[in-house]
């Protein structure tokens, strides 16, 4: 029993740094219609340049948060602007194919840089923590990573829904044609948002640093996770990508204790596919960005 | 005058929908612009607010050039569009749709709007989506006031609603033009649409192939046979004289 407790309790921690990656990963699909397959390796630079300024200035990984978000973000913004933008209203198949070559430089450039060992940013205090009651071990460093990540998804939700930025965004991505007839700059907007998505991806690539060990290798596995979730939760839907990566991160955490660990991967698609089956519109149902007309 | 626009070519790749038209549009004046289906009546407002970029001619607006301007900088230039279909933002609320409309001036202020349009405010907090196909127009129209336009560009505003829900929208036109607001009204019903207007023009296969006063197009046989039917055939029975 307190086996199963401790399970739920890591993976809601690190179901919440998942939802962090997602959300930014299901921002994208939802406004621009880009499957960014690349998004993983956002979060990998995100975790070298947490490395860098840990082991260059002695950093701390959660302070690193600040300047590598401030640097993610001006990348997506630049990527977004001089890339994708040109490809934004070609096929889907196109986009992946962009994505997807972007992914392979960015993980390749990581690789030649710091090879392809296991690198970790080591704290004094995220291997300590503390024990509740049921005798369940909390560690500092995964429980300040998820509080971290939960608090930058609220505060992203909030700007959404709630600035003239966010407005603008949203209505860009329901309707792109008629957003650039009440004169907002839909270029910009894609490139914001893309940046947005960058930077979320790279402070959760802090975080992730802070937490545990990483590799370039592991890119492929968070673009997979996100997409996972962003599906569980409903396209587009920055709830539901909070949701299904917490639910995500609860269904690795569970498989692990009872299968072996190469299965977890199999566990969480198969998760998917039965959501899927019962509720095509993923767990938080109804999809936000209900139409998408191009001009 | 506060749209001229002087032999204007536009079109979707190489095929060319407009040849050469040439219209304009005064301070406060309604101007109705009829035709068939296909004549390229919404083509024409498209290339007006450069959602079709491919355009040559002379496209004027309080002397200022729209050609080569892109979408948003036509929108900023004082051009409000209700394009075809309304495309509201469906999933965003009444308000968030009207705050949209004012985006580009962070105009904020819904009263205007709501005053001319009372039912939009008993339903500010409902998704557009959910409206009625009369509020969707409503707000649609609300929403392009919102930027307080110097030009007004309505796409088949009767589309898909009962006539009588019609003729209350084409009332409140008169209103927003005496504001000093220029309206171009793309109509099929060609009837309801000279009523309010104070001149028109007729284009078939993107030519203009009639223009004038409303009472001008109104008297002419052509016009009476093609697009004003029944309808205004009537109206001229009942008149003292008529036939």
């Amino acid at each position: 029993m307190s086996q199963f407790l401790q399970a739920t309790v890591y993976g809601l921690l690190q179901g919440g740094l998942l939802a962090l990656i997602a959300v930014g990963f299901s921002l994208v699909w939802g406004v621009m219609n880009v499957i960014n397959l690349a998004h993983g390796a956002f979060v990998l630079v995100g975790a070298y340049l947490t490395f860098e300024l840990n082991q260059r200035f002695g950093l701390d990984p959660f302070a690193a948060i600040v300047p590598v978000g401030i640097a993610l973000f001006a990348a997506g913004y630049l990527v977004q602007r001089g890339l994708i933008n040109m490809v934004v209203k070609a096929p889907i198949f196109i986009t992946l194919l962009l994505t997807f070559g972007l992914e392979l430089v960015l993980v390749n450039g990581l690789v030649l840089l710091y090879s392809g060992d296991y690198r970790s940013v080591t704290t004094g205090y995220a291997g300590d923590g503390f024990t509740l009651l049921t005798g369940v071990r909390v560690p500092l460093g995964r429980l300040l990573a998820a509080a971290v990540a939960l608090a930058i998804t609220l505060v992203l939700v909030a700007v959404m829904r709630h600035t003239r930025t966010g407005l603008a965004i949203l209505a860009t991505g329901m309707d792109r044609g008629a957003a650039r007839l009440m004169g907002i700059r839909a270029r910009h907007v894609y490139a914001l948002t893309f940046g947005i998505a960058t930077a979320m991806a790279g402070t959760a690539g802090a975080a992730v640093s802070a937490v545990g060990t990483f590799s370039p290798a592991d890119a492929g596995r968070f673009t997979l996770f996100s997409f996972v979730a962003a599906v569980l939760g409903g396209l587009g839907n920055m709830y539901g990508a909070l949701i299904g990566g917490i639910v995500l991160g609860l269904v690795e955490a569970w498989g692990g204790q009872l299968l072996p660990g190469t299965l977890v991967n199999a566990v969480a698609f198969g998760v998917l596919v039965v959501v899927l089956a019962v509720r095509p519109q993923g767990i938080a149902g109804r999809a936000f960005y209900a139409s998408r007309v191009e001009v | 005058m506060m749209l001229e626009i002087d032999r204007l070519t536009a079109g979707y790749g190489r095929v060319r929908v407009l040849h050469e038209v040439s219209l304009d549009v005064g301070e406060g004046e309604i101007v109705a612009l009829v035709g068939p289906n296909g004549a390229g009546k919404s083509t024409l407002l498209r290339a007006v607010t450069a959602m079709i970029p491919d355009r040559s001619g002379t496209l004027v607006l309080a002397g200022r050039s729209l050609i080569g301007a892109s979408v948003e900088a036509v929108a900023a230039a004082g051009v409000a569009h209700v394009p075809e279909g309304r495309r509201l933002f469906p999933g965003l609320t009444v308000r968030d749709n009207l705050r949209l409309g004012g985006w580009l001036g962070r105009n904020k202020d819904l009263a205007p709007v709501l005053e001319m349009f009372p039912v939009l405010g008993d339903r500010l907090s409902q998704v557009a989506g959910s409206l009625s196909g009369g509020e969707q127009q409503m707000c649609a129209i609300a929403r392009a006031l919102m930027s307080r336009p110097k030009l007004l560009l309505i796409d088949e505003l009767s589309l898909g609603l009962a006539p009588l829900l019609v003729d209350e929208i084409l009332a409140r036109l008169g209103g927003i033009a005496a504001a000093g607001t220029g309206i171009l009204l793309v109509e099929q019903d060609a009837g309801a649409a000279l009523e309010v207007a104070h001149r028109g023009y007729v284009l078939e296969l993107g030519e203009v192939v009639l223009a004038g006063t409303t009472a001008e197009l109104a008297a002419d046989p052509r016009m009476r046979s093609a697009y004003l039917g029944g309808e205004w055939e009537a109206d001229a029975a009942s008149e003292p004289g008529g036939t």
